[in-house]
């Protein structure tokens, strides 16, 4: 089975006409074949999804008839997916294509916005190392643009303001004429702490990014390093999808499409409230 | 010398009539990549200089200042292996003093015909930055002429390009200057 996966990976790619290449050092035959099929730069995965470039990397001039070709983008799209995961023919990555190349077709911009970098690192904390999601986006400035922090995840922040239950969050409220009694009442809002967000407005959600930088400010939390990146793409009309990089042998390496979902243009607002709040 | 002069004409090129363009055109941005591309080169030619054991002291360090001119003064270099997510830090000079001193008797230090240049970005003051991928193979042998090891990795550098003027006869002449910035050394998967 997997030997005649392999089969199909290698015709399809071979459509797409990977250039063979070899250069001979000494004893060493070093071959780029794999290297020329590498996605090797995220900016490089947005110029294949958009067929910028030809098969051999180089950049098409936009008056070329080929710049941005459904035709071409139709052959090309399949070694963008992670191949391990999606196969090489399966019904998602056929609709995938055959939808985001249609005549309105969506291509993908680097200032198109809605297209995050969650970015895995280690920070010292309490002595321990803790794991923190950074999520980021591009945004413009000036004369050009630049990439912002937009959110936080650190499961110890998360702990601070757990779900609660709705009958719980009842028992807690400062009445409506307290304000007559000069607010006498008040100090029972703060004599549990970690319901004290139960006595804030209905609207109230927890600034992390804030609570974040109170920490680094405050010297609790101290940068280690960065584990991993990928990146959360919302740029394509009715598509979700994720872009990983995959460090491994083979003709499907690099930054490749990891998590595909469709996911009408609706149901994207609240998902991307948890990259930019 | 003659390679200095030659950069500076086809960085004048380069610029052409058009003297402020905020949208490179498609000519222009591909020039711009030759100039980079041109950087990148000597930076592998200076690596493998260094790196060999056939080389001199004395000229060891002269290439290292050459390499050196290529980065901009604060450019840093992040290096990580295979089994590890951590990053080691070094500054230019500091990374090929360690390529210097591999204790390794003979090495092999090869370049892949395959240089990956990425769009070019503004960035807020207006300079434009780029990334150039490459990749190399490394080799060590002892001294019974063993490979005791071998990695490969991938290298990806910054390249910052920014408009500039110069005087020339009299007349401002403008020029693109390239400066390599950061670059992330990370070992890929032994194909």
């Amino acid at each position: 089975m997997r030997i005649a996966r392999n089969i199909i990976i290698l015709a399809l790619t071979f459509a797409f006409v990977w250039p063979v290449a070899g250069q001979t050092i000494g004893d060493f035959k070093m071959d780029e074949t794999e290297l020329y099929a590498m996605t090797k730069q995220m900016g490089q995965f947005m110029r294949r999804f958009n067929y910028e470039e030809d098969q051999f990397g180089y950049k098409l001039n936009p008056k070329d008839p080929n710049y941005r070709s459904n035709e071409m983008r139709r052959k090309s799209l399949p070694i963008l997916f992670d191949q391990e995961k999606y196969g090489t023919q399966t019904d998602l990555q056929r609709y995938f294509i055959e939808d985001v190349t249609k005549g309105d077709s969506t291509y993908m911009t680097f200032l198109g916005g809605r297209w995050y970098s969650e970015v895995s690192t280690t920070f010292k904390y309490k002595g321990k190392d803790v794991k923190v999601m950074l999520f980021l986006a591009v945004e413009k400035e000036g004369l050009g643009s630049k990439w912002v922090l937009t959110n936080v995840y650190f499961s110890e922040f998360n702990k601070l303001f757990p779900t609660g239950e709705l009958a719980e969050k009842e028992k807690h409220f400062l009445h409506p004429m307290s304000h007559e009694l000069d607010f006498m009442n008040i100090y029972k809002a703060f004599q549990d702490p970690e319901v004290i967000e139960y006595y804030a407005s209905k609207d109230f959600t927890p600034d992390y990014l804030t609570l974040f930088f109170y920490e680094i400010k405050q010297g609790k939390l101290v940068f280690q390093h960065v584990d991993s990146v990928k990146f959360h793409v919302f740029q394509i009309k009715d598509w979700y999808f994720e872009v990983s990089w995959f460090n491994r042998s083979g003709l499907n390496s690099g930054w490749l499409m990891s998590n595909v979902i469709y996911m009408p243009e609706k149901e994207k607002t609240n998902l991307i409230k948890f990259y930019q709040p | 010398m003659k390679k200095i002069i030659a950069t500076l004409v086809i960085a004048l090129c380069v610029v052409g009539s058009a003297m402020a363009q905020d949208e490179l055109s498609f000519e222009r941005k591909q020039a711009i990549d030759s100039l980079a591309l041109e950087k990148v080169r000597d930076l592998s030619k200076y690596v493998k200089i260094v790196g060999s054991k056939e080389t001199s002291f004395s000229e060891a360090n002269r290439v290292i200042d050459r390499a050196e001119e290529l980065f901009m003064s604060d450019a840093e270099i992040g290096v990580s292996s295979l089994g590890s997510n951590q990053i080691t830090y070094y500054r230019v000079r500091k990374y090929f003093e360690h390529l210097m001193r591999l204790n390794y008797d003979r090495v092999e230090i090869e370049w892949y015909n395959i240089e990956y240049v990425s769009d070019l970005q503004r960035q807020p003051d207006g300079t434009y930055v780029g990334v150039i991928t490459i990749f190399q193979t490394f080799r060590g042998y002892d001294a019974e002429g063993n490979m005791v090891y071998k990695d490969m990795t991938k290298k990806d550098i910054t390249v910052y390009v920014k408009r500039k003027d110069t005087q020339i006869g009299g007349r401002t002449i403008g020029f693109w200057d390239v400066l390599l910035g950061d670059m992330r050394v990370k070992e890929t998967t032994n194909r």
